[in-house]
């Protein structure tokens, strides 16, 4: 298949592959966490708390009795899911309104754009704090926060492929034979502009990860006994000095994660030759 | 760059001099930093008239008519002496003389006729409610009138919430008093305030009536405190650990080993004050049903609780007040105890069957509940166990963690939370009337709790009392009556421990006082 020819030629770079097979594990943890975790992730075990790494706990114990290494395998499905579900969210609206406001201009693409560039002017991580403390603390709020804090990111990318587009001969032929606005948008014009907002929103997802991580060690993200890297952190710095796995281990796992997702972004920017079309158009 | 060993020297002995004399030099050297206990993060004012909530900075603000030592016994602060009348409806106080507020306004008997009216119409009415009026024997005695004997009058002036403000600020400042500013006539000024962050007190140089549990009668030896509020106890640990601060007014007990292991770091304890519990809100379904709170009471694991995340020190608690109190002393069968097989089959009779995930259905709807706590280590903790501890019996909890500034509003909406974990720190019985009384729905009642033979009981423990036993037989027979409603689970009763750099201050050898506050606080050196 055409559409999975980059992917696969990123998988052949030496850096594609190695975090291709990090990715794959992340995925499998979080696809088949009920097999994979040796313990339940929810069940208390006080008078053990805080125990080493070691056969029966390959990660240790938490501050209550619970395996880490069970919670960190249920954890990828909690990142994963708030960051893809959050991005996929993000991209799909982002690619919308930047496709109107590109093709339509005027005042709708001043409106937009002016929003746009509002929060652009703000960290991440301020819009997604500002929009929890609305719409309160919990795992489908962070998802909400996340994606409209990277909303801007993929409306702004959108909107220039559209506008460099929208003036290829090929559309304006297309519009002469009496093509639809929309037709011109979703047929001809989108599926020119997507692969830069995809790779885009590969590389969100890594900061996305890190995003939900910080709102979980704030206590904003997925509620206990749920697990969640972020919130394992969180509560791994009262443990620091007594039960240090508690807190390396999620941390572990996020920047395993993050780098991988960006490592393979940039395999796959290259595959794409995403940067000289961009240099081009 | 080379440096000679003349050049060295000349500036070492420039920078000693520099410290020695330096205009800053004194005053740098009395600083201090103290951590306030995690309960008191998010205070929003220190005006001690409105004010629900305050903070152990309330305490060096202003100065109070009495304060109470450990021992339970009454000194004077503000009043040198007092006296009751033999039927109870009349107090007299002698007030201190010399005494002026950090504005300078004299503290006399007409800041006293002034200063009790103020409480009408505030949720902290109640410590005055007793009081009929305020008479002007002269210029430094006064004579409470009261409605009614009030055998708790020494005891509610020994509140931080019976500080005395300055009435002439007060009554300028309106609604900003507390906020932007706090004028008492304590050992400390307030210099700034940001509201869950820090207060900066400095020294109030024209001190000179500090109670006689305080060794140092004289202006404080810190010259600038300031006051952080640290939620999480393990930032707080590793500020003292690292010497960021020097003292934290409280430690929570699973740190105690780890303070403990420090060479520069001393760990001490006094009694506890308080009691960590779960209001149960009785307005909103499955908790209308008596059957449902019990089973939810009952559930609680307290010695698991005590033993795990406590390390056994403190003492579990079993009903609403610190075991110190006499009203504490409850018919035993009324103390609300884990009873994993009581609370399965009350649940059961309630109609609620066990589902197949362990958590109970009845008529399609889960037993499933909100369950709320607020930021700090310790509530968070102990909120993750009680969640298993529910789970165990079957009912479902969804934990949701609050800021601990605005959980206070959340709780004042009244139906949407069911279970919270808190914490108060209080040494009289009135608490039951504070977290029950009908009048305080949502916050501080937070079991929203309005029953009528528990008003009736209330209004007899609060006001009908003549004497000091017939106001614990009175408060004993509320406190039953409360429990045996299960309006609210007990959890833990913890002890007071605060820890400091020896290397940075020197505390007094006897800790004097209920709690570390002004009267303690006067007497600490900076090294």
């Amino acid at each position: 298949m055409a559409a999975l020819d980059p992917i696969k030629k990123a998988i052949r770079s030496p850096r594609g592959a190695g975090s291709a097979a990090v990715l794959v594990l992340v995925v499998a943890c979080a696809l088949f966490a009920p097999l994979l975790a040796p313990y339940a992730y929810d069940i208390q075990n006080l008078p053990g708390a805080n125990t080493e790494p070691g056969w029966t706990h390959w990660m240790g114990t938490d501050e209550f009795g619970r395996d880490l290494f069970s919670r960190i395998v249920y954890g990828a499905r909690t990142s994963l899911t708030v960051a893809i579900s959050a991005i996929s969210i993000s991209v799909a609206a982002g690619l919308t309104l930047g496709a109107m406001a590109g093709y339509f201009g005027g005042p709708f693409d001043r409106a937009v754009t002016a929003v746009v560039d509002l929060t652009w002017s703000f960290p991440e991580i301020l819009i997604a704090l500002i929009l929890i403390a609305i719409i309160g603390p919990g795992l489908q709020s962070t998802m909400v926060a996340i994606s409209i804090a990277y909303l801007a990111q993929f409306t702004r990318l959108t909107r220039a492929q559209i506008m460099a587009l929208k003036n290829e001969t090929y559309v304006e032929a297309t519009a002469n034979l009496g093509a639809g606005h929309f037709h011109i948008i979703f047929r001809h014009l989108l599926p020119n502009a997507l692969t830069p907002v995809i790779v885009a929103g590969m590389l969100a997802t890594g900061d996305a990860i890190i995003l939900e991580a910080t709102l979980g060690f704030f206590g904003l993200g997925a509620q206990p006994p749920t697990p969640s890297w972020g919130a394992m952190m969180s509560s791994g710095t009262a443990q620091i000095f007594i039960a240090p796995w508690i807190i390396i281990f999620p941390g572990l796992a996020i920047a395993l994660t993050v780098i991988a997702i960006n490592l393979f972004g940039d395999a796959l920017i290259e595959a794409l030759d995403i940067r000289n079309r961009l240099r081009s158009s | 760059m080379r440096f000679t060993t003349k050049s060295l020297i000349l500036s070492g002995s420039m920078f000693a001099a520099a410290l020695a004399f330096g205009p800053d030099a004194a005053v740098w050297a009395q600083d201090a930093t103290f951590v306030m206990p995690s309960d008191d993060v998010g205070a929003p004012s220190y005006d001690p008239i409105r004010g629900t909530k305050l903070n152990a900075a309330t305490s060096l603000i202003y100065d109070r008519m009495v304060i109470q030592d450990a021992d339970q016994s009454f000194h004077g602060q503000l009043a040198t002496e007092w006296e009751s009348s033999d039927d109870g409806l009349a107090w007299t106080f002698k007030l201190r003389p010399g005494v002026t507020f950090h504005d300078g306004e004299p503290f006399n008997a007409a800041t006293i006729v002034w200063w009790v009216p103020q409480f009408e119409g505030t949720e902290n009415a109640f410590m005055t409610a007793a009081i009929e009026s305020v008479e002007v024997v002269d210029d430094l005695t006064v004579k409470f009138v009261m409605k009614n004997p009030d055998p708790n009058l020494l005891s509610n002036m020994a509140s931080i919430f019976m500080g005395i403000p300055s009435p002439k600020a007060y009554d300028a400042m309106g609604a900003d008093y507390g906020v932007t500013a706090a004028v008492g006539s304590g050992p400390f000024t307030l210099q700034s305030f940001t509201i869950g962050q820090e207060t900066v007190l400095a020294s109030n140089e024209a001190y000179a009536w500090a109670s006689d549990l305080s060794e140092n009668q004289g202006p404080p030896h810190i010259k600038t405190l300031t006051l952080r509020e640290i939620s999480e106890t393990s930032t707080a640990f590793l500020e003292l650990r690292t010497g960021g601060v020097d003292m934290l007014l409280s430690v929570p007990t699973d740190f105690l080993p780890q303070l403990e292991a420090e060479k520069s770091i001393t760990v001490g304890t006094l009694p506890g004050t308080g009691i960590f519990y779960i209001p149960i809100n009785t307005t909103v379904a499955p908790f209308t049903d008596i059957k449902v709170r019990e089973a939810a009471a009952l559930a609680v694991n307290q010695k698991e609780i005590l033993d795990n995340l406590f390390g056994g020190i403190g003492s579990e608690a079993n009903n609403f007040l610190i075991s110190s109190l006499l009203a504490a002393d409850v018919d035993p069968k009324l103390n609300i105890s884990y009873n994993p097989d009581r609370s399965n089959m009350l649940l059961e009779e309630a109609g609620w069957t066990m589902g197949a995930d362990g958590v109970r259905e009845k008529d399609g709807t889960k037993l499933q509940v909100a369950l709320w706590t607020q930021n700090g280590t310790e509530f968070k903790r102990v909120t993750e166990v009680v969640q298993a501890q529910l789970k165990a019996v079957g009912i479902g909890a969804d934990i949701t963690v609050f800021d601990s500034a605005t959980i206070n509003d959340q709780y004042r909406k009244g139906n949407e939370h069911q279970l919270a974990v808190r914490s108060y720190s209080w040494a009289n019985a009135d608490i039951i009337d504070w977290f029950f009384a009908g009048s305080r729905l949502g916050y501080p009642n937070v079991s929203m709790w309005n029953d009528p033979k528990a008003e009736e009981l209330n209004k007899i423990a609060m006001t009908g009392s003549r004497t000091w036993e017939e106001r614990v037989a009175n408060f004993k027979a509320y406190h039953e009556y409360v429990l045996g409603q299960f309006v609210f689970a007990p959890i833990y009763q913890p002890v007071q421990s605060y820890a400091y750099s020896t290397d940075n201050i020197t505390l007094p050898k006897t800790i004097r006082g209920t709690r570390i506050q002004s009267q303690t606080i006067v007497d600490i050196t900076v090294n």
